[in-house]
């Protein structure tokens, strides 16, 4: 059986639906991210887990007990807030060292497992601070040692970086990452941000309006989303949808026209039955599967209209027929001006179809 | 001259009036203490005079003022010492949880403050009579109990409502009990809250008059109803009422200091981003 298992997951505010009937499974020591736009209610399964919010109905499983009406300290569960929650009248020591006064434990071993946790996060000068005179990130490390300390079965973590600036986030990704790995412990971890999501996870877990979309790898979400929301969300910069028109399928394939193909119909391969001709289906393109250089079997006509430059890789903006603005992802700096005509160039089978449901063909 | 220090000479100008307005009372209730009858009664009011302590002998030497004093500070403490303690759970139960009744409980709060003490003055006199409780500290500090508890109530709610509820929840996630989330959390934290709360009803009951003239004869009699009754008669002793005035004024004073270094604002930064 899995290590944490939410069941059938209900929540409602009065009448306000916000889990709608969400089901999940993760192993022990598994990273599971929690993605998906602002408001879909990461934040409430989260609490839904660690006890502080009530179901409306289903029911949650860790580690094999039933702990749906198990009071929030009897979980073994550790939650790193959106906003840290460091108490702040205490020094970062006592904040640490909280739970474990809480339970019990004789003085020695608290300050020992303090210690450890101190040194394991690096904020050993700090232990005898206040929570404001510290940095952004440094608060960040003592709720993390917080978390620790009590030697959890489960790490919760709510946007636990999403304040702080992107040098720092990107140590603290890797941190969290080593973490992870040294303690082995089942970890959650809630955020916005893709990157994080694809880096972090061992399976990723998209969230929209209170259903979970799909549920993968990084690799599998990436390669075959169920969906333009999932497809949509996850890759950056976002992928391309174009409206397109199937004029003839087969077993396994279909053509498809868009004003856009230099060429007339362009024949794409397919693994779900095909539509019928007439029917309008999206096309999705990933900006880094077009190239400027004629690579593929497929093109885009396109009419440049500007250029972000990264430093090693530019985000191509151009115009194509039928008013769509399609972004390219290029390696190095665009030669071309404003206005000038382009081809952009893809492989068919690199393509992502979506149904008039937005379901993946 | 810029309009900027024109503004600033009559911002400065502006609080020396106001303080000087507060002030002076008291000033003069300090000054008038110091001041022999002849001084005291003079017209136009002298401004020098020559100090005597007379006043003060006079007001030590009558056993009223010392036991009016020490009547005073039991009632206060007691009243203040209570009012916090059933004030603030309530505070939080009424910040924090959900409940039926929760807003007409807070209105029943609001409406202890509607009436005015008179209207219940007499009517407070015979249930006291009649429990067997004039002349007590008991039935003071239950009246001015009335008067605190919603004082405290409402500053304290106020309060905690502005500790983020993370801080709570974390609490719990870690294992801490209901109370000790209220005693560990909520009470330092809501210190400034508390401090205020306890200022009022410490200054209220000490200075109340009404009912301390109504409810006491003369065991329990306060501060207040001793400097007034040496009104009674055809004299009005104004140097021994003003030096009992001082007197009573001045552990107010102390004990507003040493509450009101509680008073610092922002004690929950750094507990969230
Ligand atoms: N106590 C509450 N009462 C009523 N509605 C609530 C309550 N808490 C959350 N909600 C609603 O539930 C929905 C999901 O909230 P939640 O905090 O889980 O979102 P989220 O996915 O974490 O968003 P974000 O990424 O912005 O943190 C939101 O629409 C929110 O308005
Ligand atoms: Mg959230």
């Amino acid at each position: 059986m899995a290590f944490l298992r939410l069941q059938n997951i209900v929540k409602r505010y009065g009448d306000l639906p916000v889990l709608r009937d969400v089901s999940l499974e993760a192993e022990k020591g598994e990273f599971v991210v929690f993605v998906g736009p602002s408001g879909c209610g990461k934040s409430t399964l989260l609490r839904i887990i660690a006890g502080l919010e009530e179901t409306t109905d289903g029911q949650v499983f860790i580690d094999g007990a039933d702990v749906t009406d198990v009071e929030p300290a009897r979980r073994e569960v550790s939650m790193v807030f959106q906003s840290y929650a460091l108490f702040p009248h205490m020094s970062v020591r006592n904040n640490i060292a909280f739970g474990l006064k809480m339970s019990g434990m004789p003085k020695p071993q608290i300050e020992e497992a303090v210690a450890e946790a101190a040194r394991i996060l690096q904020i050993e000068p700090l232990l005898d601070r206040k929570p404001r005179q510290l940095s952004g990130g440094q608060r960040q490390r003592v709720a993390i040692g917080r978390a620790i300390v009590r030697q959890p079965k489960l790490f919760l973590f709510d946007e636990p970086l999403s304040n702080l600036d992107a040098e720092l986030r990107a140590q603290m990704r890797i941190e969290i990452a080593r973490l992870h790995r040294s303690l082995g412990v089942t970890m959650i971890f809630v955020t916005h941000d893709q990157v994080e999501a694809m880096t972090l996870a061992d399976r990723i877990v998209v969230l929209r309006a209170g259903r979970i979309e799909q549920v993968g790898t990084p690799s599998e979400l990436y390669a075959r989303p169920a969906n333009m929301f999932v497809a949509g969300f996850i890759g950056s910069p976002r992928m391309n949808f174009l409206d397109v028109e199937v004029v003839g399928s087969s077993q396994g394939a279909v053509t498809l026209v868009h004003p856009a193909f230099p060429d007339g119909p362009v024949s794409f391969p397919i693994s779900r039955p095909a539509p019928m001709a007439g029917e309008r289906v999206s096309l999705g393109l990933r900006p880094e599967q077009l190239n400027l250089e004629g690579r593929g079997r497929a093109s885009l006509a396109a009419t440049f209209d500007i250029a972000e430059n990264l430093g090693g890789t530019s985000h191509v903006y151009a115009q194509i027929a039928g008013g769509e603005t399609i972004n390219i992802a290029i390696p190095g700096q665009p030669r071309a001006t404003p206005g000038e005509r382009l081809l952009a160039s893809f492989d068919p089978q690199d393509a992502y179809l979506f149904d008039r449901d937005a379901q993946a063909l | 001259m810029t309009s900027r220090t024109t503004g600033r000479i009559a911002h400065f100008l502006g609080l020396v009036l106001v303080t000087a307005c507060a002030l002076f009372p008291v000033y003069w209730m300090f000054s008038s203490s110091f001041k022999n009858q002849v001084d005291l009664l003079a017209a136009p009011p002298v401004w020098t005079f020559t100090p005597t302590l007379q006043n003060y002998v006079d007001v030590f030497a009558d056993p009223k003022t010392l036991n009016g004093t020490i009547n005073s500070f039991i009632v206060a403490s007691a009243t203040t010492v209570l009012a916090l303690l059933f004030g603030t759970p309530a505070a939080y139960a009424l910040a924090r949880f959900e409940f039926r009744g929760k807003a007409d409980l807070w209105f029943w709060f609001i409406t202890n403050r509607m009436i005015s003490p008179i209207v219940l003055a007499l009517p407070v006199y015979l249930l006291a009579q009649q429990a067997r409780l004039l002349d007590t500290h008991i039935v003071l500090v239950l009246i001015y109990l009335t008067f605190n508890l919603p004082i405290v109530v409402w500053i304290c709610t106020d309060q905690f409502r502005s500790i983020p509820p993370e801080l709570e929840q974390a609490a719990r996630l870690e294992g801490a009990s209901q109370f000790r989330i209220f005693w560990q959390l909520y009470l330092p934290l809501g210190a400034p809250g508390v401090a205020v709360s306890a200022i009022f009803s410490f200054i209220f009951s000490w200075n109340e008059l009404l009912y301390a003239l109504v409810l006491t004869r003369r065991a329990a009699q306060t501060a207040p109803v001793a400097a007034t009754s040496y009104m009674s008669g055809y004299e009005v002793p104004w140097g021994k009422i003003m030096a009992t005035g001082s007197v009573i004024v001045l552990p107010v004073i102390v004990f507003s200091i040493i509450v009101s270094r509680h008073m610092v604002r922002g004690l929950t930064m750094g507990a969230t981003k």
